[in-house]
């Protein structure tokens, strides 16, 4: 083993039995993880509560449409009154409200057009906007039924009874064997809330590992071993290259934790998928790495680095598009191009939510590694600068 | 005549305006123990971290072996082993492992840095406690982890900075026996120390350093004789005799 991997095996087993640096970084972002399980449940389809102020109670149309809206397993129905609608909407308790009018049936057996209100706060929210879709579908249904069925009455002549009977035959059948079906074709993972963070949440801890891998070689320096290494056979760019290799190792290893979390609670990964986001993984780690090297090589003190290391991480994660995505052509899109973050995250969720391979992520990759390059060649030259090396 | 194993040469150094080094010449033969005193701020280290190859001269030159410092500092460092002034070792490891990783660092594979790791703990007498963590060792046992690292590879030349400052007599007692030993497997010693006693009792020479440069430099017994009687002058009254008595930063 060369020297450079000695120094890096050293460094990794010291901080594998570190417990206060394995508690950082390996069991917050698991605890991170954790919390997100909880939020989303472990699945990630959509679930919301329909808020209906029925004002028909016992009529035959308003009980068929709540009958139906709660059998859908991704849909609550919570019924209430008229004056607690208005005043958790004033209160923005509530962003959506639904309102089944009092002649709702009357109308409908007659065929006449009867109106559903939907009472919401601004367009609803996102979860109002679903929640009404879901419901107006439903209604729609039940209006055509109740058409179907006047239709069929008058063109058969038959009794209102007899009507009814053969109009619940064919949406019997109609249920059992639809004219239309719809096919599901996922490519890649679907894009959901998890796939939306878990890139970011990976990113983000590995950019944290910046703080531990900048104090690395100002600890060497402080403990005076720095010195003593660079008087035996180990150069300075062998001390360097083990410095990188033992920092892109930490911050490797944590966000394989991660990912394999990933894999296995919420199943988001083919085989190949794995390996690919693991390459990506490995890459992003390196440009950590170099990026705690140029810190520690500017920084005079611990604390120092530790401030630069935490501004730069907050910065990049915020611009990175962690939390939030940001529009292209804005000031933010721009000043988000400096930040490494966006180019892992893009090429994390390219292959997580849109199925792409490693030749797709290319430029991303690309990019990261040129940072990583630049970091290392800047870090190893203001180490000369501060006459440490030789 | 001895062969010059180190050779000095109008060495200087300065940060900023001063004059840490400022024009040191000597010579130390093979097999030689030469004491290196002199006030605080005096240069020692300075000079030390010039001979280790840390910090380049501004001016002058040495030569360890017959390579010089200035234009193989490669070759010269593969024939020094150092211990420097401050404990430079992880105290997250044990011993052994400090040792191993410096003996791998000086290009011993890892047979040849564990043989050599377990023959230097048995000198320092720390054997029996080679797997602890040194993080929970007193200040002399340390003190001597600090110098077996030094040992690792075995150096021609060794630079033992104050080694030891702060230890109680034990520990003191067995550095100096261990100096003498490695004397007579032929190592050459360049020693600095603050203790007066100890440089007149296992230096076959000394120099006295003051404001960078070297004010004096023979034998203990010789420098005594400049001074007065040498039965009834000590080390340290020459020492006060060349420096002063003000006190220093």
């Amino acid at each position: 083993m060369s020297r450079p991997l000695i120094l890096a095996w050293r460094e990794v087993r010291s901080y594998l039995q570190d417990k206060g640096d394995l508690a950082f970084t390996l069991l917050l972002p698991i605890a991170i993880f954790a919390l997100m399980y909880f939020a989303f449940g472990g699945e990630t389809l959509f679930h919301g509560t329909a808020y209906i102020v029925n004002q028909d109670p016992g009529g035959q149309y308003s009980t068929l449409l709540l009958d139906r809206l709660e059998k859908l397993n991704n849909l609550d129905v919570s019924l209430i009154s008229d004056s607690e609608a208005e005043s958790k909407l004033q209160k923005a308790t509530l962003q959506m409200v639904t309102y089944i009018p009092p002649e709702f049936s009357t109308d409908l057996a007659r065929g006449v057009t009867t109106h559903m209100v939907f009472r919401q706060r601004g367009n609803g929210g996102q979860e109002g906007q679903i929640v009404a879709s879901i419901i107006r579908s439903k209604a729609q249904e039940i209006s055509q039924e109740a058409g179907l069925k006047k239709t069929v009455k008058t063109a058969s002549g038959s009794t209102q009874a007899q009507a009814d009977t053969i109009t619940q035959r064919f949406l019997d059948n109609e249920a059992i064997s639809p004219l239309i079906t719809i096919k599901e074709v996922p490519i890649g993972a679907a894009p959901n809330p998890v796939n939306q963070f878990l890139s970011g949440i990976i990113t983000m801890f590995v950019l944290f590992a910046t703080s531990i891998s900048s104090q690395a070689l100002i600890e060497e320096r402080r403990n005076k071993t720095l010195e003593r290494l660079l008087t035996t056979r180990l150069t300075a760019g062998e001390l360097f290259f083990g410095k990188f290799l033992a920092n892109t190792a930490r911050a490797f290893l944590q966000s394989l934790i991660l990912l394999l979390l990933a894999a296995i609670v919420f199943r988001l990964f083919t085989p190949i998928s794995f390996l690919e986001v693991s390459v990506v993984a490995l890459v992003f780690s390196a440009a950590a790495g170099a990026l705690g090297l140029l810190i520690g090589s500017a920084s005079k003190s611990t604390a120092q680095a530790s401030t630069i290391s935490a501004l730069v991480t907050m910065s990049m994660t915020m611009l990175g598009g962690t939390f939030f995505t940001i529009a292209a052509g804005s000031t933010l899109y721009l000043l988000s191009r400096f930040s490494l973050n966006t180019y892992a995250n893009d090429a994390f969720r390219a292959i997580v939510s849109r199925g792409q391979n490693l030749a797709g992520v290319s430029q991303e990759l690309a990019l990261i590694v040129g940072a990583t390059i630049v970091a290392l060649l800047l870090s190893r030259l203001l180490f000369r600068v501060a006459g440490e090396g030789k | 005549m001895a062969e010059a194993f180190l050779t000095i040469t109008d060495l200087h150094k300065s940060f900023n305006s001063y004059k840490a080094v400022n024009g040191v010449s000597f010579s130390i033969d093979k097999g030689e123990i030469f004491g290196l005193l002199g006030p605080n701020g005096a240069g020692k280290t300075t000079t030390i971290r010039i001979l280790s190859t840390i910090l380049p001269p501004d001016r002058g030159d040495f030569t360890i072996g017959s390579y010089s410092g200035r234009s193989n500092p490669g070759a010269v460092r593969r024939l020094i082993g150092i211990c420097p002034q401050e404990l430079a070792l992880y105290e997250d490891l044990s011993p052994i492992d400090n040792l191993v990783f410096f003996g791998r660092m000086v290009g011993l594979n890892g047979k040849e840095a564990r043989s050599q790791a377990i023959t230097n703990l048995e000198l320092m007498g720390l054997a029996d406690r080679a797997k602890g963590r040194v993080e929970k060792f007193s200040g002399g046992m340390k003190r001597r982890v600090n110098l077996a690292i030094a040992l690792m590879g075995h150096p021609q030349l060794i630079f033992l900075d104050e080694p030891t400052v702060g230890i109680d007599p034990q520990s003191r007692n067995n550095i100096h026996e261990t100096i003498r030993e490695l004397r007579k497997k032929g190592m050459t010693v360049l020693y600095t120390t603050h203790y007066m006693e100890e440089a007149n009792q296992l230096c076959d020479r000394v120099a006295i350093m003051d404001g960078g440069q070297i004010i004096a430099m023979d034998t203990p017994l010789n420098l005594r004789k400049q001074v007065g009687s040498p039965d009834t002058v000590t080390l340290e009254d020459v020492f006060l005799k060349m420096t002063g008595r003000s006190l220093r930063d």
